[in-house]
């Protein structure tokens, strides 16, 4: 088969991708977009290893995304001597995230559980846990070697942020109008969570000073309004309770220590919560069943009093004094040792 | 290590500079091979051992049965060598399939067996390499070719990284001749080899990954009925997802091979443009077919014992041909579909008794067609288009019993791709995942159809210099926006 392509062509095609890239990446730039790191399996895989620090030098959380906006890992190192592995995920259920620290007997460590019981107390949101477990325990030395040489790219270039620059993210920007009843693909606003590499979140500066863009997001938080399913009760509850506790048992004869914390919201967020998951019934059985200690941000006056800009999250400032805070409450408890 | 992923990039920038490197072929052959067992170790390094096993055995078997004259004792070695290599794909492979059935069936019987279930990890490409080696002692068997001189030649033959996990399935042949003089790729190779290298990734990242893959997840996963519309999109979205998966691989390692200087084999001929299910079979996975064809169909008898026993040999190969895409029923009934519609095809075809029409030039020896099944139906024409279009409607069906994980998931599709039930909630996809899964499938068939009896480094020799640069371009900033995060080729897990 004889075919005759040209230099010309491949030398063509080089110098259009680097117009292209660069071009973009200014625009991008311009736009706002800053470089982060996809909050993806590979991240999650990465933090995970870090697991098995010793105990009096690292604490893991896991949880949703309120815990990964609203702990500062900065403040809680500098206040605390001890590492921050942050382990939440978005839009996600906490609890097997728990079952797969449970189920390692070489984790003896801290761990703090956020709630957010909408999430929390749901057989929904596990895909994302379940995936990243799946990739933590099935990684290539292929897979360690990419994620090594992606990281310094990543942390440089703004259009490699998945969540607001990937082709799929782009073409949902569009807002084509769905059938009715049809789920949207939920179009969050640049800078409203940039992913530093210990898996904080962070909402950008401009996001904190833009309200169209908090509505916006607070616009899909409505959403869930929408959503039919009623809160876990009954004998599903009892079995969601039963297996926290197992877990946290299990930990706990290894030496670990569990402590749950229910971080702010706000607005129509908090008044929904608290309408369809009264405090006594989850929370406070919560902490009876497993007999874990629990910091609930309403009873102390330092929390209580942060509000969050688009009802679910704080902006990185509020971070800092709820980090601060929940710092002092567990040193005058004395708890773990701080 | 996957095509797409930063470490190959590293990878294969490594390989060129030391194939390019003014040293012996000797030591080039060396290069390949160690970078052969780095890729395949860069999964799961234990796994090498299965691979270094499978190399030595069929290598000293091969050239025992070449040169055995007793009959006995080269029946004896052939048998060593498929228990070996079948062996080892039927426990790793089928292992906790076949354990899974036997469970159900001693229960059926009234006996109460439960054993544990056994976590066996599937090694990549097991089911490639596999074929490979076996096609080689069985040629040598049948003495219908020579056996391979060297150690290092039959080892690179085996692990030649660009086919080593998802094929092309290689003959000796085809490939160990290019091993025994020094070969470097050519300028014109290396620019065939970089385009195919990028169209390979474009059809896996952005189509298969990026603009299928979650349309196609998301109705296939859905636990209740859907509505017609719904399930259709995710029909289609899987059948484009399964090829520019599949084929981006095949073109990518088709590509990587020829930046090396070496040529593989062709995999894939725009199989959705066949007209007819064994015209389907001659462009699709051609490297499967056509081995399933020397290995297992005529061996059977293939069309030469009568009219019953060509049916019956056509069913086996597909149903076999089925199970080695996985281990479960589901598998095995795609494989019996595409068996029934060939013996429909065949039926037709001999009612009409007309002379089958040879095929193009260009495309390799069909599977079929040389079992006396090659379509009667016209390639062109008005109806031609018609004709294909309706293969791939029913190809469709068929791919939802090879994407469901189970037989009530496949029939709850079927009845709701044909509005026989009743959605179990509301519509899933989203406008723009309709018309994401509507643009991409429209242009896969036009362009399967406007080349079906071409290939793509004829069609971009032909174009333009300047406008195959900006089509390049577009390629890649493409596959730059899609992002693409070394998700695994569908085919590895087979």
């Amino acid at each position: 088969m004889k075919t005759q392509l040209s230099v010309k062509s491949a030398v063509l095609a080089l110098l259009l991708v680097l117009a292209f890239v660069i071009s973009w990446e200014l625009y991008l730039r311009h736009k706002g977009v800053e470089a982060d790191y996809d909050d993806g399996p590979e991240l999650w895989a990465y933090t995970r290893g870090q697991v098995y620090e010793p105990a009096d030098k690292a604490v893991v959380f896991i949880g949703s995304s309120r815990i990964k906006y609203d702990l500062d890992i900065t403040t809680w190192e500098q206040q605390t001597n001890t590492r921050a592995i942050q382990l939440s995920m978005v839009a996600s259920s906490p609890r097997h995230m728990l079952t797969n620290l449970a189920d390692d007997p070489n984790f003896k460590g801290k761990l703090v559980v956020d709630v957010t019981e909408v999430l929390f107390f749901s057989n929904r949101g596990n895909a994302s846990p379940d995936a990243g477990i799946a990739y933590y325990k099935g990684r290539t030395p292929a897979q360690k070697v990419s994620f090594d040489i992606n990281k310094p790219i990543e942390s440089r270039l703004a259009f490699l942020n998945e969540r607001n620059c990937a082709l799929n993210a782009l073409i949902g920007e569009m807002h084509i109008p769905n059938r009715p009843m049809v789920y949207p693909f939920l179009d969050f606003p640049i800078g409203f969570g940039v992913t530093l590499f210990n898996r904080q979140s962070k909402m950008s500066a401009d996001f904190v000073a833009d309200t169209n863009k908090q509505n916006q997001v607070k616009a899909i938080w409505g959403l869930l309004r929408n959503d039919p399913t009623p809160p876990m009760s009954g004998k599903a509850l009892d079995k969601v309770m039963q297996s926290v506790t197992r877990d946290v048992a299990r930990i706990k004869a290894r030496g670990g220590d569990v402590i749950f914390t229910r971080t702010p919201s706000s607005g129509f967020f908090l008044q929904a919560e608290h309408h369809m998951y009264p405090r006594e019934a989850y929370w406070d059985r919560l902490l009876k069943e497993t007999g874990c200690k629990g910091i609930y941000y309403a009873d102390y006056p330092g929390m209580a009093s942060l509000t969050c800009p688009e009802f679910s999250h704080l902006s990185p400032a509020d971070a800092i004094i709820y980090t601060n805070n929940l710092v002092a409450v567990l040193k005058r408890n004395r708890t773990w040792g701080l | 290590m996957v095509f797409n992923s930063y470490t190959f990039i590293a990878f294969f920038a490594i390989i060129l500079v030391l194939h390019n490197l003014p040293i012996s072929w000797k030591a080039k052959k060396i290069n390949l091979l160690i970078a052969s067992y780095i890729f395949y170790a860069a999964w799961n390094p234990p796994f090498i051992l299965l691979l270094w096993l499978s190399t030595v055995v069929d290598f000293f078997v091969g050239r025992a049965l070449y040169t055995q004259p007793n009959k006995s004792k080269r029946h004896m070695l052939l048998v060593i060598s498929l228990i070996g290599n079948l062996g080892m794909l039927c426990f790793f492979k089928y292992g906790g399939f076949i354990l899974e059935n036997f469970v159900i069936l001693s229960n059926a019987v009234g006996i109460d067996y439960h054993p544990a279930k056994p976590n066996i990890i599937l090694p990549a490409g097991i089911s490639f390499y596999t074929f490979t080696t076996l096609c080689y002692t069985i040629d040598m068997y049948k003495k219908k070719s020579k056996p391979v001189a060297s150690l290092l030649d039959f080892s690179l033959f085996v692990t030649f990284f660009p086919h080593l996990v998802a094929g092309p399935i290689v003959r000796p042949p085809q490939l160990v001749p290019q091993f025994e003089t020094p070969h470097k790729a050519t300028g014109q190779q290396l620019l065939n080899g970089l385009l195919l290298l990028t169209l390979g990734l474009f059809m896996k990242v952005v189509c298969a990954d990026t603009l299928l893959a979650a349309t196609s997840d998301t109705i296939f996963g859905s636990p209740g009925n859907l509505g017609m519309l719904d399930a259709w999109m995710g029909v289609l979205a899987f059948s484009g997802q399964i090829f520019f998966d599949f084929a981006g691989y095949s073109t990518a390692a088709i590509g990587v091979a020829l930046c090396l200087g070496f040529v593989l084999p062709q995999n894939f001929l725009y199989p959705y443009a066949a007209i007819g299910f064994s015209d389907f079979w001659r462009r699709w996975h051609i490297t499967l077919s056509s081995w399933l064809r020397d290995y297992l169909y005529i061996p059977l008898g293939g069309n030469r014992e009568g009219k019953f026993k060509t049916y019956v040999n056509v069913m086996i190969t597909m149903l076999i041909g089925g199970l080695w895409h996985g281990a479960n029923w589901t598998f095995v009934a795609w494989g019996g579909l595409h068996g029934i519609y060939l013996w429909i095809e065949k039926a037709l075809s001999d009612s009409r008794e007309k002379t089958p029409r040879m095929p193009d030039s260009n495309i390799p020896v069909p599977v079929v067609v040389q079992a006396s099944l090659a379509p009667t139906l016209p390639a062109r024409g008005n109806g031609g288009f018609l004709y294909a279009l309706f293969t791939f409607l029913l190809i469709c069906i068929t791919w939802v019993f090879f994407r469901s994980a189970t037989f009530s998931a496949a029939w709850r599709l079927l009845r709701s791709m044909a509005g026989q039930a009743l959605p179990s909630g509301p519509p899933l996809l989203t406008t723009a995942a309709i018309l994401q899964v509507g643009v991409v499938i429209t242009l896969m068939l036009a362009s399967h159809w406007f080349m079906r009896d071409t290939t793509v480094l004829k069609t971009a020799s032909k174009l333009p210099w300047w406008l195959l640069g900006i089509v390049w371009a577009v390629l890649l900033i493409l596959i730059i926006l899609s992002q693409g995060t070394s998700k695994s080729f569908i085919y590895f897990q087979f």
